[in-house]
């Protein structure tokens, strides 16, 4: 008898084990490797075990690299500046096609076409199309009798041309996001704001953006963090030039282990990484958990009347 | 009786095959090895992949390439080297990479298979190899650790190197009376007068890039103009008056480039010349091939070549490919009979003649290459002053170069100061010097 209560009262365990493993296996081994990694030092040539342990030299390293702390402010305002960008775009877009058009579906697939092309791809595109000589920008200024610009050559307009890129690529995202949240938005309340003589623009602000706003904060996030983890367009276009001027964080940690052949250094830049994107995915959590809160408060007080 | 004649027939058979396996040739014993190779995608592989065929016909040992962009294959090498038994016999390597594989002791030393008399080829004639290649891309352990010198021993032979020439625009030389530039003063003056002469030309076109291309370019510069990344105590001298010299020539240079000559790489300034929108190229020898293929250049039978000018001494670069055989390697014999065979003045013909780039002088020099490549004895020249110090080669050099790429590109492009930027380099290079152990003896 104790023996069958013994099993009833594991098997739930039991049965939990495998995805337990698996969590463990594929989620939290590579983790705990980097931030392991992240106290030796460590080159490509070494195996592991033979890399020597130097606790925290790593990170008192990275307190004192200039370098470092240039491509993280440059990864922030880089962050910073496609996100509100490709926010204020992709709902905006979303706003202006959320209605009844002849060959709408045509439209929506083009809008999302440039996310679905290879980074690396987009990155040449771009190298090409800023070309000082031969590419098309220069051409069509040239041709209307302004001075060529300096789109790469420069470190303001490099960056700014790389910020172009990104919101040129990632905005469709947003774009689809926002725009199936808008389309599941309730009808009564917008058919109630109608009848009580709301404008259209009344409507978004008071109706459309506050019922949108936890799928909004969602795509934020997700866009905020693949904004400081993006590579592959900036590596191809610039290369982080010139100067330091475009090289953002995950370009430094991909360089740190390819190109300075420091492998713990480079854990070391990525375990930074993760606990500010950590941080920013807490802090959004808790903002949600906030609103819903009060929501529910909301709710039970005008139950009660 | 009938023992005795079995016991005389059996005698004359075992003599007979002692014999025959004393005067059999040096690759019977491996016939129908298999060999794995790892070589780059790189134009000088790509004349050897047709020559390779030949290697099997005459010696019966097969040879499986693998082929790949240079960075994969130095990540995938990175991977092999490391495990108890490798897959690779002979690994082409880049010149960096010879700091990191032999202090990580992962490469053979060569004497042993050079004194074994079965393998050796007495005709090798290892003094007709380009020195400066065998110098930057063989040798380790002697002066600075990564030169020759009394203690330096051979770890690999140097296959598809390459050095530093000068192509000009014979038509635009012609057309104005200029002579090509024999000296850095020369080179200098001509690059800005170029814009003028040809109004939309730029003068040379050069790498500047930020970060290693913009470091490599400056580096063609600094030996020749008598500068160093370091004296022989490992202090940093980059930031002293040839230092200075040098990136400012590199200013020079990029200020009356072609449109846009700040943001330049290889490819770019490749182009640049290839269409002809710039006078010069300074830079390595394996674009040559390129300059009179019609689907790739408008300048077809428009370039002559020159040695790299000269400044306080003649200088060109070192760099490029070499090969040498694992520490894990399973065929090491064949592998080193491969490696023989294919740097022999013989395979080094053949490979030149497929396009590949030679590591003999006996090859520059040879009529028939020149006769299909009538720039190749110009090369030959400029290799008696190839310089196989003209950039570290430790493995903190990654490190260095990044930082002296960006801020010489800062230089470039945000108008630093050459001298605060170069004192911020060697500052910097200290700091990391020290930490690597450089400064301990101190």
């Amino acid at each position: 008898m104790d023996v069958v209560k013994k099993i009833n009262k594991f098997t739930p365990y039991m049965l939990l084990a495998p995805a337990g493993i698996i969590l463990l296996l594929a989620l939290l081994y590579p983790i705990g490797y980097m931030v392991y990694a992240s106290f030796l030092d460590w080159s490509p040539s070494q195996h592991i075990g033979q890399a020597e342990f130097i606790g925290l030299r790593n990170y008192i390293n990275l307190w004192n690299d200039a370098a470092f702390f240039e491509s993280f402010g440059v990864t922030l305002k880089f962050a910073f500046f496609v996100v509100v960008l490709e926010m204020i775009i992709g709902v905006g877009l979303a706003l202006l096609l959320d209605r009844e058009i002849r060959g709408m579906s045509v439209l929506r697939v083009i809008f999302i076409l440039p996310m679905m092309i290879a980074p690396i791809v987009v990155g040449l595109m771009w190298r090409y199309m800023y070309h000082p000589t031969v590419g098309v920008f220069n051409r069509t200024l040239k041709e209307w009798g302004f001075e060529s610009i300096p789109w790469l050559s420069d470190s303001g307009w490099a960056f700014y041309g790389v910020i172009i890129a990104d919101v040129w690529q990632w905005t469709p995202f947003i774009f689809i996001l926002a725009l199936a949240a808008m389309q599941g938005l309730p009808r009564s309340a917008l058919e109630a704001a109608e009848l009580d003589g709301a404008g259209e623009w009344q409507k978004i602000v008071h109706i459309k953006l506050p019922l949108m706003l936890p799928v909004l904060i969602i795509t934020l996030l997700l866009r905020l963090i693949d904004a400081f983890k993006v590579l592959e367009v900036v590596l191809i276009m610039t290369n982080g030039g010139p100067g330091l001027s475009t090289e953002i964080l995950a370009l430094r940690i991909f360089r740190t282990a390819q190109e300075f052949q420091e492998l713990g250094y480079s854990a070391a830049m990525s375990n930074i990484l993760l606990i500010l994107l950590m941080l920013l995915t807490i802090a959004m959590f808790v903002y949600n958990k906030i609103q819903e809160n009060r929501a529910s408060k909301m709710c039970a007080m005008i139950e009660k009347g | 009786m009938l023992n005795i004649i079995k016991t005389t027939a059996t005698s004359v058979a075992a003599l007979a095959f002692a014999v025959t396996a004393a005067f059999a040739g040096p690759y019977d014993d491996y016939k129908g090895t298999t060999l794995v190779v790892s070589f780059p995608a790189h134009p000088h592989y790509d004349a050897v992949m047709k020559v390779l065929p030949e290697f099997t016909k005459e010696t019966g040992i097969k040879v499986e390439v693998d082929q790949l962009q240079y960075l994969k294959m130095r990540q995938k090498q990175t991977l092999e080297l490391t495990k108890n038994k490798g897959d690779y016999d002979l690994i082409a390597y880049v010149v960096f990479s010879k700091a990191d594989y032999v202090y990580a002791d992962q490469l053979e030393n060569l004497a042993r298979f050079f004194m074994n008399p079965k393998l050796a080829d007495p005709s090798y004639d290892a003094d007709d190899l380009v020195a400066g290649y065998v110098a930057n891309i063989g040798v380790a352990g002697g002066k600075k650790g990564y030169l020759p010198g009394p203690t330096g021993s051979l770890f690999g032979l140097p296959f598809g190197s390459e050095t530093s020439v000068l192509g000009y625009r014979k038509d635009i030389f012609e057309k104005h009376g200029l002579n090509v530039p024999k000296t850095y003063d020369e080179l200098l003056e001509l690059v800005c007068k170029i814009p003028e002469l040809e109004p939309g030309m730029g003068g040379l076109a050069s790498r500047a890039a930020s970060g290693h291309h913009a470091s490599h370019a400056y580096l063609l510069h600094l030996a020749p103009l008598g500068g160093r990344i370091f004296d022989d105590q490992w202090n940093p001298t980059m930031n002293n008056e040839a230092g200075v010299a040098a990136a400012n020539a590199l200013k020079k240079i990029v200020s009356c480039g072609a449109e846009g000559a700040a943001t330049f790489g290889f490819a770019e300034a490749g182009a640049s010349f290839l269409q002809g929108n710039s006078a010069m190229f300074l830079d390595t020898t394996i674009f040559a091939g390129q300059v009179n293929n019609p689907e790739k250049s408008k300048v077809v039978g428009k370039v002559g070549w020159a040695p790299h000018p000269v400044g306080v001494r003649a200088a060109s670069q070192t760099g490029g490919f070499g090969i040498g055989i694992p520490k894990n390697a399973q065929n090491k014999n064949a592998a080193f009979l491969l490696m023989q065979w294919l740097t022999s003045k013989k395979s080094d013909k053949l490979i030149a003649m497929q396009g590949g780039n030679p590591s003999r002088y006996s090859t520059h020099f040879d009529a028939n290459v020149n006769a299909k490549f009538p720039y190749m004895s110009v090369f030959g020249e400029a290799l008696k002053n190839a310089d196989p110090d003209w950039r570290p080669i430790i493995p903190v050099w990654g490190k260095i170069n990044a930082d002296l790429g960006t801020t010489l590109s800062k230089i470039l492009t945000e108008g630093l100061d050459v001298q605060e930027g170069l004192d911020g380099v060697a500052e910097r290079t200290k700091k990391i010097m020290d930490d690597a152990g450089y400064n301990t003896w101190k």
